[in-house]
């Protein structure tokens, strides 16, 4: 068969810039950029621990500065969005079945996000006392 | 009845390697279907244009093309639902033959690959007309695949695919879907067959759940999620054959 040059288009690197669609996509793949700075200062933390008591203050002052709360506070929304849209993909990953019946996606949907916030509140539990 | 421009991307590789933009005005009521509107550019306007298709009803699935940048089928399409500008193109990421006709050899390739039929283990008796041995399926047992035996395999999903844009080895929704259907079919005991070639970089590894492909499924068979159940398939498989040593 007769292949021009432009018969087999080579997708440019832009291709995720065609349409919403694909826009949303990378913005899903995208939290992820957030979520490493949140990890990094996770471990800054363990290190400063590691460390002894006055690096560890060093690491308080540190992850109060504003630009780092906002850092951080863009990696909660960030997680937060990749979270919805992973549970909403899950039950057409897992379709659960109890017994002869499939449980409704929405079920699925939904048992995900109580168990957010059974997670949340145990954290808030455990870290929001003084 | 007012008219509508389409701009067609045309190629005619005996006079020309490049291809180029055609416009033409074609009378459009709430009825005209895409298809219809190619149907008047080739009896009234233009016959040296090319395009598929057949049955008119999303059944043969060949009438597939590019409208505005995204995967349809001619015959499902309606002028009424889309903008008024409208750009016609062949399918993405298949090589061009000519005009809105695409070579899906490497579809159809990538299809034979994982073995889309029913595999037995016990050998087929001649068939005997007094005694038939029908297959029982119960009506819970063909739920399980259902959905993905709706596939007619019109391509929409491989254009609508990035990772199949970027690499044409990957086997791509359709065909995954498909595997995935007679994976799930209690007739069936193929899947020891269809799973080195899943359970592979160029199989299931490939999708990074895009999930586009469901989108333009003109048969509702959400390959992405077909695809990503045969991830967790793919999955098992190497842990059994891990622990079976």
């Amino acid at each position: 068969m007769n292949r021009p040059p432009d018969a087999f288009p080579r997708l440019p690197r832009s291709w995720w810039l065609k349409h919403r669609y694909f826009k949303a996509y990378m913005l899903r793949e995208a939290t992820v950029l957030p979520l490493i700075f949140f990890l990094l200062c996770l471990m800054g933390g363990l290190w400063a621990l590691y460390r002894g008591e006055e690096a560890w203050a060093a690491w308080l002052v540190f992850m109060r500065s504003p630009l780092v709360v906002a850092l951080n506070l863009l990696a909660l929304a960030a997680s937060l969005y990749h979270a919805a849209t992973f549970f909403v993909l899950f039950p057409r990953v897992m379709p659960l079945r109890l017994g002869r019946r499939a449980i409704a996606p929405q079920a699925i949907v939904a048992g995900q996000w109580v168990g957010v916030m059974i997670i949340g509140l145990l954290f808030f539990w455990l870290f929001g006392r003084t | 009845m007012t008219h509508r421009a389409l701009s067609i991307r045309r190629y005619l590789p005996d006079q020309d390697q490049a291809s180029y933009w055609q416009r033409y005005e074609v009378p459009a009521d709430d009825s005209t279907s895409l298809l219809d509107a190619l149907h008047y550019v080739k009896e009234e306007l233009d016959s040296t244009l090319s395009y598929r298709w057949s049955c008119r009803m999303a059944i043969c699935g060949s009438c597939g093309v590019m409208v505005n940048g995204i995967p349809r089928l001619g015959c499902k399409t309606f002028l009424r639902d889309l903008p008024h500008e409208l750009r016609i193109e062949p399918l993405a990421h298949f090589p061009v033959a000519r005009d809105l006709i695409v070579d899906m050899d490497v579809f159809l390739d990538h299809l034979a690959a994982v073995k889309p039929y029913l595999i037995e283990d016990a050998a087929v008796g001649t068939f005997d007309p007094a005694a038939p041995t029908p297959h029982r399926q119960t009506p819970a047992q063909l739920a399980r695949y259902r959905q993905f035996a709706n596939c007619i395999n019109c391509g929409l999903c491989y254009s609508a695919c990035p990772q199949f844009g970027l690499n044409p080895e990957f086997l791509g929704p359709g065909a995954l879907a498909l595997a995935h259907r007679y994976n799930l079919d209690s007739r069936d005991s193929g899947k020891q067959a269809r799973m080195p070639v899943l359970n592979r970089h160029e199989g299931v590894w490939s999708c990074t759940f895009v999930g586009f492909c469901s989108q333009v499924c003109p048969k509702h068979v959400d390959p992405a999620a077909a695809v990503n159940q045969g991830k967790v398939e793919a999955a098992k498989h190497t842990l059994i054959a891990l622990f079976k040593g």
